[in-house]
């Protein structure tokens, strides 16, 4: 079971990685799209990497109300407990 | 005198050439497409049978355009077009622009606007071909990448939306990323109008003063092994610059009529 701060760690990497943003610049009040340059195009790009790293299927839809990098460790949270 | 005649001539088998497609649709998505759909075939078979009827419909279409003089049109490398996985990209500075690259490309999908989904005229066909909405992005970037992968030949307008005569070209990165993850092949095509023929911001009956001519070039493809080997996000947003450059480059002087003939 991971708890949010390894949640968070992996979502940080995989921000860095796929979009090279820097890691400080990645906090859980950062918005995706106006702070972090994230649109709905690389949404695609990074569902399709949480799928593979969780192994999970992970619909667009439960992440349509994803606005910070804190709902987004919430909600790949609550994919990995169900 | 003449002049004008050829011009009151225009206007006509402009707005003939409308209802035209207008009826034809219809026609197409109220008798012949649900009869089609009744033959035996599965879904493959059916979307095939659809696509070589929009396609047949719109060689009618250009050839009573032009066959009526509403405009000249000149198709370079046709041949080269409808290769399987292969992502063909236009520029698209007139209404009509499309009607000829699917008359002219073996049952190609296509990206089309959302809303032709919803409008009575074209729901019914889009739907049957196959055809894919360009909107919500996720959706439309999934399903062109499917239709790459499964051997179609795909068709899409990285502006997006009809050129805005006078003001700067802008690239959807949208079709970068689809060309990212499904195009085995990408193929430009580059469209010029040698004057501003039904662009965005012109009422159907502003015909040009002269004859139009369109000329339709199929480029040579473009490498994709360069952006290969990077995530995507950045693959595509290299692919998309390099596109827009190489885009303002090969259409430059027939970009520039648009910025001077700001009526």
């Amino acid at each position: 079971m991971q708890t949010k701060d390894e949640v968070l760690e992996q979502v940080k990497a995989t921000l860095v990685e796929l979009f090279e943003i820097a890691p400080e610049r990645v906090t859980m009040e950062a918005r995706l799209n106006a702070d972090l340059e994230i649109d709905s195009i690389d949404a695609v790009d990074l569902l399709d990497r949480l799928r593979r790293q969780t192994g999970r299927k992970i619909s667009a839809d439960d992440f349509r109300s994803v606005r910070t990098v804190g709902d987004l460790v919430n909600a790949v949270h609550a994919v990995l407990q169900a | 005198m003449e002049e004008r005649q050829t011009y009151l001539w225009r206007i006509l088998v402009t707005g003939a050439c409308f209802v035209l497609f207008g009826v034809g649709g219809l026609i197409l998505g109220l008798i012949v497409f649900p009869l089609v759909l009744l033959l035996p075939g599965g879904p493959a078979r059916r979307r095939a049978r659809t696509r070589g009827l929009v396609q047949r419909a719109f060689r009618l279409f250009v050839a009573t355009m032009s066959g009526l003089r509403g405009v000249s049109y000149q198709f370079k490398g046709q041949e080269r077009l409808g290769r399987p996985g292969q992502l063909i990209i236009a520029n698209h500075p007139t209404l009509v622009d499309v009607v000829f690259i699917v008359a002219f490309t073996p049952a190609p999908a296509c990206v089309v606007k959302a809303a032709l989904f919803a409008n009575p005229f074209t729901r019914r066909v889009v739907r049957a071909a196959g055809y894919i909405s360009n909107a919500p992005t996720d959706s439309m970037i999934e399903q062109a990448t499917g239709a790459l992968r499964s051997g179609d030949a795909l068709v899409m307008f990285p502006e997006g939306t009809r050129t805005r005569p006078g003001q700067p070209m802008a690239f959807h990165r949208g079709t970068a990323s689809v060309a990212v993850h499904g195009a085995s092949v990408l193929t430009p095509i580059y469209i010029r109008v040698d004057q501003p023929l039904l662009h965005k911001t012109q009422p159907w009956y502003r015909v040009p003063p002269r004859r139009p001519h369109i000329s339709i070039e199929v480029g040579a493809d473009i490498d994709l092994e360069p952006y290969r080997h990077q995530p995507p996000p950045k693959a595509s947003r290299r692919l998309n610059a390099w596109l827009l450059a190489h885009y303002e480059q090969e259409l430059g002087e027939s970009r520039s009529y648009n910025a001077s003939s700001r009526v």
